[in-house]
C-alpha cells in the first residue's frame, strides 16, 4: 500500500486540493505552520517520496492526498534539475527558478492531473495559483538541505537515482519539454 | 535399512537442483538446473553417433565453450523431456528412489518420469512425492507441532512462488495458488535500482553483480518508507559496500549497496514495484488461498504456514508475511463481529520459519525415504513391468513416524 497523508481532516480547500499549513518564510495563502516539532504536508512529501516513487497505482483517500501528489511530482522536477548541478549555489538557483518558472494549473490543457484534480473555480484561481507557487518554493528550498552532500557539494546518488521513475506514470512536465 | 543402499533424492528446481542421499542433512550437490548441448547452425540437435554423450550439466553447462545452454525446466515443469533425460543421466549414478514434483504436475509427467527412470537407469524403486508434502515433512524440525500433515506450503524459487494448501498429506489441488514474483524477480528488480545508479558495474556483470547482492544482503523490512529514514539517520550501518572483479581487466570494482537491500524482497509485497499487470501482494494470496479452502482446515493452514525455497530465506520474511496474514486475518473477524454481533475465536496466524528452507523440499525428502514405511510404499520395478507407468500416477501418502 502506498503512502498516504496524515492530513485527513483538512479545513481548507482550492479546487479539491486541501490548503495545509506550512512551515515557511515563503508569501502566499497558506496558513503558517509556527511548531517546528510538527510535521508539515511538504515533510510528508519528502519523507514518502522514495517510498512512494515505486507506486503505479495509487488511490486518493481525501483532500490532503492531492497536495502529496503535486509535491511528489515537483520533488521529480527538482531532482531532473539537479541531474546537472555540480555545488550547492547551482543547485540553489536552479530550484528557485524552477519553483517560480510559468506552470500549468488544474484545469489547464497541460495540466497533467486533470483526472484527479478540478478546475478551481473563478474566484479561487489566482489563489491556487500563489497557494501552488508557496508549495514550489519551500519544497525546492527544503530539497536542497536533502538532496545537496555537504560532504561532496554535490546532490546526492541516493535521490539522483529516482529521477526517471514516474510516480502513477505521470509527470508535471510533458515528454515534449523533456 | 540395513542392507538396503540409502535412496537418491533429487530436487529439480527451477534453478538449481538439489541432489544427494537420504538421511542425509545437506543435499551433497546443489547444481543449476542447465544443460549444454551442441547445436548446428539452425537450431537442429545433433543426432550423430557418440554425440549423445557430448554434453555437460549444471555448473560446468557454463563454462563449456562452443556449446548452447538449455534449462529444460520452466516455472518448475520439465519442459523438454530429451533434455531431462540427459540431465538425469548425468546426475545418477545409482539407485533412484525419491523425486519430488511440483504441484500442478500432469499425470502424463509422472509416466514419462517412470519411463525413463526404469527403462533407462533400470532403478529397483520409484516414489515420486509432492513437494509441497515434502515441505511439510522438513518442517517439523522447527515447529513444535510435530507430525502434522495439514499446513499451507509458500515454496518460492528461482522462476515461481506456489502457495499449496495440504490437507492429512493430500493437496487441495482446486486451492492452488502462484504469483509470478519470484527469486530471478528480485534479481532483476536489484538490477533495475543499480543501474540507476551505480556506473561501475560492468554491463556484462550486472545480472550475476544484482545476483551476489540479492543472496548476500537483501532482507525484508517491516516499512520501506520508515526504512528510508532509518538509512538516512544510520548511514554507516545501512548503507554497505560491494567488491566485485571485472571478468575482463581482472580489476575489482566498488559498488555501493543502499535500499536495493529491503526494496528487493519488497515485491512479494508489492508486485506493482516490478510488474505493472499484476498487483496481488502474497500476503494477500496467502488469506485467498485459505479462504478457497474447505472450512474445517482454515484453521489449521492458518496456523501451519510453512517457508520452503531458496527466495523465502530473506531475513524477516517469516515476521512480515505472519503480521500482514495476521491484519488481514484480524480485519475480516472484526467485520464478522460487526455483522453477527457475536464474538469469534481469535485465529493465530503461525508462519513456520526454519535452518532447512533452502533444501526443505529436498531435505523432507531425506527424511521420507530414509523411513522404513518409504520402502512399503514405493513401487517396484516388477510392478511397473507387470502393470506399466500408470502405477506412478497414484502415490499413496504415508506417515513418518
Amino acid at each position: 500500500m502506498a503512502y498516504h497523508s496524515q492530513f485527513a481532516n483538512s479545513k481548507f480547500r482550492l479546487g479539491n486540493m486541501a490548503l495545509l499549513p506550512i512551515r515557511t518564510r515563503f508569501k502566499g495563502p497558506a496558513p503558517t505552520e509556527t511548531s517546528t516539532e510538527n510535521e508539515d504536508i511538504i515533510d510528508e512529501a519528502l519523507k514518502y517520496f522514495r517510498a512512494n516513487i515505486f507506486f503505479r497505482n495509487y488511490d486518493i483517500k481525501h483532500d490532503a492526498d492531492r497536495t502529496l501528489i503535486y509535491l511528489t511530482l515537483y520533488i521529480t522536477e527538482c531532482l531532473r534539475r539537479l541531474q546537472k548541478c555540480q555545488s550547492r549555489n547551482q543547485a540553489q538557483k536552479e530550484l528557485s527558478s524552477l519553483a517560480i518558472s510559468t506552470f500549468p494549473m488544474p484545469g489547464d490543457p497541460e495540466f497533467p492531473l486533470n483526472g484527479m484534480f478540478v478546475k478551481p473555480s473563478h474566484d479561487e484561481v489566482e489563489r491556487m495559483k500563489e497557494y501552488l507557487q508557496q508549495l514550489r518554493q519551500e519544497c525546492s528550498e527544503r530539497m536542497l538541505d536533502r538532496v545537496i552532500d555537504p560532504a561532496t557539494d554535490k546532490p546526492s546518488k541516493w535521490w539522483l537515482c529516482f529521477v526517471r521513475r514516474r510516480f502513477m506514470d505521470k509527470s508535471l512536465l510533458n515528454i515534449g519539454q523533456l | 535399512m540395513t542392507g538396503r543402499l540409502p535412496a537418491v533424492v533429487i530436487d529439480n528446481g527451477t534453478g538449481y537442483t538439489k541432489l544427494g542421499y537420504a538421511t542425509n542433512n545437506e543435499p551433497q550437490f546443489i547444481i543449476p538446473s542447465a544443460i549444454a548441448v551442441r547445436e548446428r547452425p539452425g537450431g537442429v540437435r545433433v543426432g550423430q553417433a557418440g554425440e549423445d554423450l557430448d554434453f555437460y550439466i549444471g555448473d560446468e553447462a557454463f563454462s563449456a565453450k562452443g556449446y548452447s545452454v538449455k534449462y529444460p525446466i520452466r516455472h518448475g515443469i520439465v519442459e523438454d523431456w530429451d533434455l531431462m533425460e540427459k540431465y538425469w543421466e548425468q546426475c545418477l549414478f545409482k539407485y533412484l528412489r525419491c523425486d519430488p514434483e511440483p504441484p500442478l504436475n500432469t499425470p502424463e509427467n509422472r509416466e514419462y518420469t517412470a519411463e525413463i527412470m526404469f527403462e533407462l537407469f533400470n532403478v529397483p524403486g520409484l516414489y515420486i512425492a509432492l513437494q509441497a508434502t515434502l515441505a511439510l515433512y522438513a518442517s517439523w524440525i522447527a515447529s513444535d507441532v510435530k507430525n502434522m500433515l495439514t499446513g499451507l506450503v509458500i515454496d518460492s524459487g528461482d522462476g515461481v512462488t506456489h502457495v499449496v494448501p495440504v490437507a492429512e498429506g493430500y493437496l487441495i489441488g482446486s486451492s492452488i495458488k502462484h504469483i509470478p514474483i519470484s527469486g530471478r524477480d528480485i534479481t532483476y528488480f536489484v538490477q533495475t535500482l543499480l543501474r540507476e545508479r551505480e556506473p561501475t558495474i560492468p554491463p556484462e556483470q550486472s545480472l550475476e553483480t544484482a545476483k551476489a547482492i540479492k543472496e548476500r544482503y537483501c532482507y525484508v523490512c517491516p516499512d520501506i518508507a520508515r526504512e528510508f529514514s532509518k538509512y538516512d539517520e544510520d548511514p554507516r550501518k545501512n548503507y554497505l559496500k560491494y567488491t566485485g572483479i571485472n571478468s575482463v581487466t581482472k580489476h575489482p570494482f566498488s559498488v555501493d549497496v543502499g535500499h536495493e537491500r529491503f526494496m528487493g524482497p519488497e515485491i512479494f509485497f508489492q508486485p506493482e514495484f516490478s510488474n505493472p499487470e499484476y498487483n496481488t501482494s502474497l500476503s494477500k494470496l496467502v488469506d485467498d488461498t485459505i479462504q478457497d479452502c474447505p472450512i474445517d482446515v482454515r484453521r489449521k493452514l492458518y496456523s501451519n504456514i510453512v517457508l520452503s525455497g531458496g527466495s523465502t530465506m530473506f531475513k524477516g520474511f517469516d515476521k512480515r508475511l505472519k503480521r500482514d496474514v495476521q491484519r488481514l486475518v484480524d480485519l475480516r473477524l472484526k467485520e464478522s463481529e460487526e455483522i453477527s454481533k457475536h464474538k469469534p475465536d481469535p485465529i493465530d496466524v503461525k508462519v513456520v520459519a526454519h535452518a532447512m528452507q533452502r533444501y526443505a523440499v529436498w531435505f523432507g525428502g531425506s527424511l521420507a525415504a530414509s523411513t522404513s514405511s518409504f520402502y512399503e510404499v514405493c513401487h517396484t520395478k516388477l510392478e511397473y513391468e507387470e502393470k506399466g507407468p500408470s502405477i506412478c500416477r497414484y502415490n499413496p501418502v504415508f506417515t513418518l513416524v
